[in-house]
């Protein structure tokens, strides 16, 4: 068996014996866990106001990447933002406007159709088909769809205040290529989705209660901006292969007056 | 065999040297990464010292690498992903091709991964009727214009956008453009048809977690997110030593390699892949395959004086800071590993003696190492290379360089350590001299086998009299 044979080439070539399989005892498991239940629990217990202060640090944070960071109190203004951004905003091969978002239930919530339908922008959700066929290839409806868009609309799992990253774990329902086809991927989350950063995400991937048992997924995705390049002349230009702009769009959940 | 060309050290760099493209943006790369690499290390919170935390997490990964390899597969099977352990080059290139037949894959995209230049696989998948697509920007130019990638992130680093707008519109039928995000755009549309056409992915690993069976793959232009998310079928290939225990090592290690490779705090796009398209999901490729590779890395295990290469996490910062690598360019190393970790690791992994010319020629000092995310010895490495050429060592099958230079050296080291025949040594090297022709006050030839040394400098005379003799001679005179 090929993989018999290359580890033990490791095991030699290490000084062990070849055929005896060392024990993995501490060299994954570690010992980390108590402070990774501590950055955890820390990651999901911060109150209002320190969640403000993340923001201001992914607002600070988006600049330098070219990421446009919108806050808005409710859905009912994130949504009429978006559909001014949809109407404001031109499509990169001069095909007809359309929009494509994620089955999720924030962006369920912002009720586009409604929204963009006095633009004449058809919005398609990603939602999984009952096709029986569904679980053995992909989705060509949706590969259609994200390919004819020009706005991938989806959420994001966390946002981390540290470098104004956006994580995204691989579910039904929340296409991975929403947010990297369309030429401009809005991202909408609320605020309490904010964490500091990468050390607390391990930390909640590795011991929280709702993350431990789906793990990372098949994909977890970060996203830092909008695409770029800088392989002519050292020259930064925005849009290489994925979206050329990303909007983060944040709902404080505050009331209106 | 893997493809080399590094016995042409000499002449190539010559020819680096004299490119004044080439010097121009090597200078420009070296400015902008250089400087602010070293910026960013200082502004860690945990502040530079956490490179030697992620040396021994680099080394303690190594150290125990059949545990690491052995769970990373165990859990990439686990998610539905498959594994394929290549001994060498011929392996994991039979491997990729048996998975593109079975798919009946026509066109592929890749994502920029050294390792399959290490293994020439878009020359063998050509000969095999499957096209191979460069995607990553630099690498598609590269592509184009039939060259290798000179720099690890900057592959395209020796060509100005003349250059490329001629290239451009030779070959992808456009009108002749020289503005970046003009050549961009043409590149972008280009590429969006391959990637919603291509039937397979092929990408590199940044790094692979053993704890998760995850591997990371990373980019800025999410050229390696289409790869691996749109095709059918996706096939990552990693060295084997790319592989680390935990999450938690994932944290310091990216943050290091992102400062290194571009003084970014965080690279565009990080994508954790684990295993196919899940029940459900609507994209991402219904197979996932990922080769492990050795090709020659546990030889280089399995001696402990440079068995520290390889920590090495291919980020390219060591390029970014050295005088040698700046003035000669990547193309004169002759592999796919330019620059200081390709003075070590390129004469490793294809043979000492074949490329001997790329530890000598590197200057010791030091600057790579102070770059390095993960602080390796790599001057130390170089050292102990020309050591092994020098002594020769059975291990890696090097001779002791010639009789004569260590019959000279041991001649050297007994009038050194003996007044009287020192003495005797420079009364016949000053008379000698004499013969000798000079320019400008210097000798500019020396006879053979010292004429090397005189080929691109010149060496002072001796002094008419030593100090020695003169301060015996005031001694005697006072």
């Amino acid at each position: 068996m090929k993989q018999a044979r290359f580890i033990q080439h490791i095991r030699s070539a290490l000084g062990h014996p070849a055929l005896i399989r060392r024990p993995a005892g501490t060299v994954i498991s570690g010992d980390s866990h108590k402070t990774s239940r501590r950055l955890a629990t820390h990651a999901r217990s911060r109150g209002t106001g320190q969640l403000n202060a993340l923001l201001q640090s992914v607002i600070s944070n988006a600049e330098g990447i070219n990421l446009k960071v919108i806050v808005r109190k409710n859905t009912r203004q994130a949504a009429a933002t978006l559909a001014e951004l949809a109407a404001a905003k031109e499509t990169e091969w001069g095909e007809a406007k359309q929009v494509v978002a994620w089955d999720h239930p924030l962006i369920h919530e912002l009720d586009l159709e409604a929204q963009l339908s006095d633009l004449d922008i058809p919005v398609i959700f990603t939602v999984p088909g009952d096709d029986p066929h569904g679980t053995n290839s992909a989705d060509p409806k949706v590969r259609q769809a994200v390919a004819n868009a020009y706005i991938g609309i989806t959420s994001a799992d966390y946002c981390l205040a540290d470098t104004a990253t956006l994580v995204m774990k691989a579910r039904p329902g929340r296409p991975r290529s929403v947010s990297l086809v369309p030429v401009i991927h809005v991202a909408v989350i609320k605020l309490d989705q904010i964490i500091s950063d990468l050390g607390e995400l391990y930390a909640l991937l590795g011991t929280d209660p709702r993350e431990a048992p789906e793990g990372l997924t098949n994909c977890m995705t970060f996203i830092t901006g909008p695409s770029k390049t800088a392989d002519i002349e050292a020259t930064m230009v925005h849009g290489a292969h994925g979206p050329r702009e990303v909007h983060l769009m944040v709902i404080t959940g505050e009331h209106d007056k | 065999m893997t493809q080399t060309k590094s016995r042409f050290y000499v002449d190539e760099a010559a020819r680096g040297i004299r490119n004044p493209v080439l010097q121009k943006s090597l200078a420009n790369l070296q400015q902008r990464f250089g400087r602010a690499t070293a910026q960013s290390y200082l502004e860690l919170p945990e502040g530079p010292e956490l490179r030697f935390k992620a040396h021994d997490m680099r080394m303690a990964a190594v150290e125990n690498l059949d545990i690491l390899l052995e769970t990373l597969a165990e859990n990439v099977r686990k998610n539905g992903g498959r594994v394929h352990f290549a001994e060498n080059a011929e392996s994991a290139r039979d491997y990729c091709l048996g998975v593109a037949r079975r798919h009946k894959v026509r066109m592929a995209v890749k994502g920029k991964s050294m390792v399959s230049e290490e293994i020439s696989l878009n020359d063998f998948l050509a000969d095999h009727d499957i096209e191979a697509v460069e995607t990553d920007l630099g690498e598609f130019i590269v592509q184009l214009a039939d060259e290798h990638p000179s720099h690890i992130i900057a592959p395209a680093a020796h060509k100005t956008k003349e250059q490329i707008g001629k290239l451009f519109a030779d070959k992808l039928g456009i009108d002749y453009i020289d503005d970046p995000p003009a050549l961009t755009q043409a590149a972008r549309k280009a590429l969006r048809q391959k990637f919603l056409a291509a039937d397979m992915g092929i990408t590199g690993c940044n790094l692979a977690c053993a704890e998760t069976g995850h591997i990371a793959i990373v980019s800025n232009e999410g050229n390696i997110r289409m790869a691996s998310t749109l095709p059918r079928v996706h096939v990552a290939i990693m060295g084997m030593e790319r592989v680390t225990a935990r999450l938690a090592d994932y944290d310091v290690l990216f943050r290091l390699l992102a400062r290194g490779a571009a003084a970014q705090k965080m690279p565009g796009y990080v994508s954790y892949v684990g295993g196919p398209r899940q029940p459900g999901q609507a994209d991402g490729p219904d197979e996932f395959h990922l080769i492990i590779l050795d090709n020659g890395r546990s030889r280089i295990l399995g001696d402990p004086v440079f068995r520290e290469i390889l920590g090495c996490i291919r980020c390219g910062a060591c390029l970014n800071v050295c005088p040698v690598y700046a003035k000669i360019g990547g193309h004169a190393y002759g592999f796919a590993y330019s620059g200081p970790v390709g003075a070590v690791v390129t004469p490793l992994l294809t043979g000492i003696e074949r490329a001997k010319d790329l530890c000598l020629g590197e200057t010791l000092c030091g600057a790579c190492q102070d770059a390095c995310p993960v602080n390796l010895d790599i001057p130390r490495m170089l050292l102990a290379l020309r050591a092994v050429l020098a002594e020769g060592n059975p291990y890696w099958a090097v001779a002791p360089s010639d009789p004569l230079q260590k019959t000279m050296f041991k001649t050297w080291a007994l009038s050194l350590t003996n007044r009287k025949r020192y003495n005797m040594l420079l009364k016949t090297a000053a008379t000698g001299q004499k013969a000798l022709p000079r320019s400008g006050g210097m000798m500019t030839k020396l006879p053979p086998p010292f004429s090397g040394w005189t080929q691109s400098r010149d060496l002072r005379p001796l002094a008419r009299e030593s100090f020695n003799r003169c301060w015996k001679r005031q001694q005697r005179n006072s």
